[in-house]
């Protein structure tokens, strides 16, 4: 539930910046992923691709009766994620487990956008950028609306 | 649930009366001047020589500045000329502002940056999250972009040729008018949003921008924006533009692993997934 109170708390805050907000992503959040869908997953790491516009990790989820699928998380291109602190090949490997907060794809399935990852050591950095970023917010992008 | 929202709300009103207070420029009746601490080139022009960061109002290195919360993501002081204003929307024609709104409802699912097309000018001088790095000559003025490799050469005191086809970033020219930098734009294609989700234009858009080396940190921005196919008149916004000391501009080539194309395909077939009610 604090999550999903987060999830809102962010997306109120798109909301009400409106336009205000400069582009900060490739394209919009709002088109593929759903701020009403967070989901926080723990898995292996089966792949991982540092690449632009925007890299990828794909983790091994296991559920309650065992059945395994795997998840694919997109976030920042690579020169964003050298900034915000990672190192390609040496942060995290295929192999390791990692915790992602992110959210779904619209369409369901096991398909997201990271914004943040938990290594198995507590350590935690950011993998993309948050929620409403790119699709206009709430806010009207016109001065004059349309007559009807 | 219901009650959460509006914590939630709250807070993030709270949050954004903030950081929009902050998003804002100084709008002042006349131009604004550099500061005593604002390096000076050999001709005495403010030197804006060094890597920069548009839509962003933080003092600092990208690290100290781009780690924060929310979808802005940004952390550390605010610089003094902050924008305190809420910025104006583009006066559209009724026609225009109609296909705006459809846009709008489709969430940007035509974003030309999705097809790794360069977000043409103003945007990219104003591009969050990706640094810019500015070279400076007594004749030229070089902009250098990380966000999709791209550049924009300012001669000073120079004429648009005229030769000019429709292009993504324009043909710019610049001269000093005091302590600010103007450049003029102009031979643009149809093809780039002016800023938000939809906010297209036709051929005939003329872009004026205005850039300020205030302090040692910020540079004060102004664009006006014409087009009179689809505006009513001009728009004019403000913003900052922070310095980013120790940054350099790295590699970012769009069309490497673009996945997004694929997916918005898939996304077309069914729009009520993801279209505004």
């Amino acid at each position: 539930m604090k999550l999903r109170l987060f999830a809102i708390l962010l997306a109120s805050i798109g909301l009400l910046l409106g336009t205000s907000v400069p582009a900060r992503a490739h394209h919009s959040f709002g088109v593929e992923y759903d701020v009403n869908k967070p989901v926080t997953l723990t898995g292996v790491i089966t792949k991982i691709e540092w690449t632009n516009p925007h890299s990828f990790v794909f983790i091994d989820i296991k559920d309650a009766s065992g059945k395994v699928t795997n998840w694919r998380f997109e976030g920042y291109p690579p020169t964003v994620l050298y900034r915000t602190g990672w190192k390609r090949d040496v942060t995290m490997k295929a192999g390791d487990e990692i915790t992602v907060y992110g959210w779904q794809s619209r369409v369901g399935g096991p398909w997201g956008h990271a914004r943040q990852i938990t290594f198995a050591d507590g350590k935690k950095l950011y993998f993309g950028p948050g929620p409403g970023t790119g699709d206009g917010g709430a806010s009207l992008p016109v001065a004059v609306p349309p007559s009807n | 649930m219901k009650k959460n929202f509006v914590i939630a709300f709250a807070a993030a009103a709270l949050v954004a009366l903030v950081v929009f207070s902050a998003t804002a420029p100084a709008q002042t009746a006349s131009p604004p001047k550099a500061g005593k601490d604002v390096p000076r080139a050999a001709d005495g022009h403010p030197d804006m020589t060094g890597v920069w960061q548009g839509g962003s109002n933080r003092i600092g290195t990208w690290e100290d500045t781009n780690d924060g919360e929310g979808p802005l993501g940004q952390s550390g002081p605010i610089t003094p000329f902050a924008v305190t204003t809420p910025q104006p929307k583009p006066p559209y024609q009724e026609w225009a502002a109609k296909k705006v709104l459809e846009s709008y409802k489709m969430r940007g699912i035509d974003e030309p940056m999705v097809r790794c097309l360069p977000p043409g000018v103003p945007r990219t001088t104003l591009m969050g999250l990706f640094p810019m790095q500015i070279v400076q000559t007594p004749k030229t003025i070089v902009m250098l972009f990380e966000v999709f490799h791209l550049f924009r050469i300012i001669p000073i005191d120079a004429k648009h040729p005229d030769d000019l086809e429709p292009s993504y970033m324009g043909d710019s020219v610049g001269h000093w008018e005091g302590d600010t930098l103007v450049v003029d734009v102009t031979g643009f294609n149809d093809k780039t949003w002016l800023s938000g989700v939809g906010t297209f234009h036709s051929e005939k858009l003329h872009v004026v921008e205005k850039f300020t080396r205030v302090d040692l940190n910020t540079i004060a921005y102004e664009d006006t924006v014409e087009d009179p196919d689809v505006l009513t008149g001009p728009w004019t916004r403000h913003g900052t533009i922070m310095l980013r000391p120790g940054t350099r501009i790295r590699e970012y080539e769009c069309v490497e692993n673009n996945q997004d194309m694929k997916e918005y395909e898939e996304m077309m077939k069914n729009p009520s997934v993801f279209q505004r009610k």
